[in-house]
C-alpha cells in the first residue's frame, strides 16, 4: 500500500496548520457498579497532546483506555456523566459533549452493510452538519480521492459483506480521514485483523498521516503496535488507569524490522513491560507480537 | 440417517420441493380414502372432488364469480386495514424502540393487547363504529397493530448500538442517528414484521366479516355454512389460506429484493 497515500492531493490548507491541543486535567471516570457503590476505571490522569503525530495510549485490556478515547470524542454511550471530574479541554476550550473536531475509528468496524463502499465513505455528508458545509461537487470529490488514498478506488461499487476485514477497516478509515479532521482517534482499530493485514495497515496509517498530519490518540494493547506506529507511547496503568509512563520515539517510520530488534527498541519495550507489571499484575493482559 | 437430525444439513432444492408435495399429496390421499371409505358422513367431511365442484360453482355460475367478488372485497378490506396498520404502527413502533422512555410509557399500553382476545372487542367495536366498513377495517387494524408495535420496537432496539454511537461520533443529532442509521439497518426487521401482520390480518378476516357483511369471503364462509354447503366452506377456507399463503410469498420476496444485503453479513 505504500505510495498509495502520495496520489492524496495536498490537505487543506486550513487544516495542515491549524494545529490542535488536547489537554486532559485530573480526569477521573467512574461507573455505577452491578452490585451498588461505583467503579473507578480513570482514576486522576493528566496529559497534554500540544502536535499533530500518532500519540499511543497502551495498556492492559479493559484498563479505561477506551473510556478516555470516548471522552476526547465527546461520545457518551453508557449514558453516563463523563468524565465524572476533571476537564478536557480542546484548543483551550472545555469539551463537554460531542464536537466536530475529531473523528472515531472503532475496532468493530460501524461499515452499513446496506450501502456500498462510496456511500459509507460518504455517509458523513448524509448528515446536516456536514452538507451546510461542504458543496456536494466538493465532497464527492473529497470521497474519491479518500477512496483512491485507502486502496479502495476499484471498490467502491462494492457492499461491506464483500470486503475483506482488512477492507472493511480502510472504510471506516477512509470515512473518517474524509472529513479531514484535527483529531483522529483510533480505537483499537485492528485488533481484530490478522497479524498480517494489521502490517499493512499499520504501513498504510503512516502514509496517510504523512500526508495529511492530524493528531491522532491510538489505543492499543499491543506493545508492537506501540513502538512500530508511535511518536509518543504513554502507558496506562491497569484499572482504574493512571499514566504510568509517557516517553517519545524519535526513529522515522516505517521502522524497520531491525529497528524493532535494535538495543533501543528492546529497552523501550522492557520498559513498557516493567510499567505493566509494575502497575498491578493480574489485572487485564498484554498481547505482544514480535 | 446420519444427516436426518442435523439442523445445517438443508437438503437441495428439489429434494424440498418433493418433500412438500409429498406431504400435501399425502394429506389428500388420505382425505380421498376417507371419503370414499364412508367412515366420515359427507356432511362432516366433504370430498375433496366435491369441494373441487364448489369451487367451481362459486368461481362461475348464472354469469358471475361469487368467489372473485368476495376476493376482491375481502383483499380490500384488508388492503386498507393494513395501509393503516403500517402508517399508523410503524412510526409508534420506531419511537418506541428508539427513545426508552416513551418505550416505558407506552409499553403497558401496548403489549398487554397481544395476548389479548382481540375478537373479543368486536361487539365493543360494533357499538363504537357500527357495522358498516369502518368497523370491519378497524377491527382488522386492531388485530394487526398490536403485533406490529412490538415487533418493530424490538427490530429497532436489536440494531447494535455501534451505528448510534458511530453516526453521533461523525456529527449527527440524536434524530439523526435514529432516522439514518438505526432504521435503515432495523428495515428488513421491520419489514419481517410488516409480513406477521399481514398474516394476523388473514386469519381474523373471517371474523371482521362475519357482522352483517353481504359480501366477502369470511361472508361466503358464513353463508355456506348456514345452508350446511360444507363443501363451499371448504372450498372458502383454502381460497383463504392460498391468499395468505401468496400474499406472504410475494412480502418475502419483495423483502429480499428490497434489503439483499440483511442475508450477507
Amino acid at each position: 500500500m505504500s505510495g498509495a497515500a502520495s496520489s492524496t492531493p495536498a490537505p487543506a490548507a486550513a487544516t495542515a496548520k491549524a494545529g490542535v491541543t488536547i489537554v486532559l486535567k485530573d480526569i477521573v471516570q467512574e461507573y455505577p457498579a452491578p452490585g451498588g457503590g461505583t467503579t473507578r476505571v480513570v482514576d486522576g490522569v493528566n496529559l497534554a497532546f500540544e502536535r499533530p503525530g500518532i500519540n499511543m495510549l497502551l495498556g492492559p485490556s479493559g484498563c479505561g483506555k477506551s473510556t478516555i478515547l470516548h471522552m476526547l470524542g465527546g461520545v457518551r454511550p453508557m449514558g453516563a456523566k463523563t468524565p465524572t471530574s476533571g476537564k478536557i479541554l480542546i484548543d483551550g476550550a472545555e469539551c463537554d459533549g460531542a464536537h466536530d473536531d475529531s473523528v472515531m475509528v472503532f475496532q468493530r468496524y460501524a461499515n452499513r452493510p446496506d450501502l456500498s463502499v462510496f456511500d459509507n465513505v460518504a455517509f458523513p455528508f448524509r448528515l446536516k452538519l456536514w452538507r451546510q458545509r461542504i458543496a456536494e461537487t466538493e465532497w464527492r470529490q473529497r470521497v474519491a480521492d479518500t477512496l483512491k488514498a485507502v486502496g479502495l478506488a476499484d471498490k467502491q461499487r462494492l457492499r461491506p459483506a464483500q470486503l475483506s476485514g482488512g477492507q472493511n477497516q480502510r472504510v471506516a478509515l477512509a470515512r473518517a480521514l474524509v472529513l479531514r479532521p484535527r483529531i483522529l482517534l483510533m480505537d483499537e482499530p485492528f485488533g481484530a485483523l490478522d497479524a498480517q493485514t494489521r502490517e499493512e495497515m499499520q504501513r498504510l496509517l503512516i502514509d496517510l498521516h504523512n500526508a495529511q498530519p492530524c493528531l491522532v490518540v491510538f489505543v492499543t494493547h499491543d506493545v508492537t503496535e506501540a513502538l512500530v506506529l508511535g511518536d509518543r507511547v504513554i502507558v496506562l496503568s491497569a484499572q482504574p488507569a493512571r499514566v504510568a509512563d509517557d516517553f517519545v520515539i524519535t526513529e522515522p517510520r516505517p521502522r524497520s524490522g531491525a529497528w524493532q530488534r535494535s538495543g533501543e527498541a528492546v529497552r523501550m519495550e522492557e520498559r513498557i513491560f516493567e510499567q505493566l507489571h509494575a502497575s498491578g499484575p493480574g489485572r487485564g493482559s498484554v498481547r505482544v507480537t514480535v | 440417517m446420519a444427516e436426518f437430525w442435523n439442523p445445517y444439513a438443508t437438503p437441495d432444492a428439489r429434494a424440498r420441493r418433493l418433500l412438500g408435495v409429498g406431504a400435501v399429496v399425502t394429506v389428500l390421499v388420505i382425505w380421498s380414502l376417507l371419503a370414499v371409505s364412508g367412515l366420515v358422513s359427507p356432511n362432516k367431511l366433504p370430498a375433496p372432488w366435491d369441494v373441487l365442484l364448489a369451487f367451481s360453482y362459486l368461481a362461475w355460475h348464472d354469469g358471475e364469480s361469487m368467489l372473485l367478488t368476495a376476493t376482491l372485497w375481502s383483499i380490500g378490506r384488508l388492503a386498507a386495514a393494513g395501509v393503516l396498520v403500517m402508517a399508523i404502527g410503524i412510526p409508534i413502533g420506531i419511537a418506541m424502540g428508539a427513545a426508552p422512555k416513551l418505550n416505558a410509557a407506552l409499553s403497558p399500553l401496548v403489549d398487554p393487547f397481544r395476548s389479548a382476545p382481540v375478537v373479543a372487542l368486536l361487539p365493543i367495536l360494533v357499538m363504537w363504529l357500527g357495522i358498516g366498513e369502518e368497523m370491519k377495517i378497524a377491527f382488522l387494524f386492531l388485530g394487526a397493530v398490536v403485533y406490529l408495535i412490538p415487533l418493530v420496537r424490538d427490530a429497532i432496539q436489536a440494531v447494535p448500538q455501534s451505528y448510534w454511537i458511530g453516526a453521533r461520533d461523525l456529527g449527527a443529532t440524536p434524530w439523526e442517528c435514529i432516522q439514518k442509521s438505526v432504521v435503515p439497518m432495523a428495515m428488513p426487521r421491520i419489514a419481517d414484521a410488516v409480513i406477521v401482520a399481514f398474516s394476523v390480518m388473514w386469519t381474523y378476516i373471517t371474523v371482521a366479516e362475519y357482522v352483517n357483511a353481504r359480501v366477502g369471503l369470511g361472508q361466503l364462509i358464513q353463508n355456506a355454512r348456514r345452508f350446511s354447503a360444507w363443501d363451499q366452506v371448504f372450498a372458502g377456507i383454502i381460497v383463504i389460506i392460498a391468499l395468505a399463503l401468496t400474499t406472504y410469498q410475494l412480502m418475502v420476496h419483495l423483502k429480499r429484493k428490497l434489503y439483499p444485503w440483511e442475508t450477507q453479513q
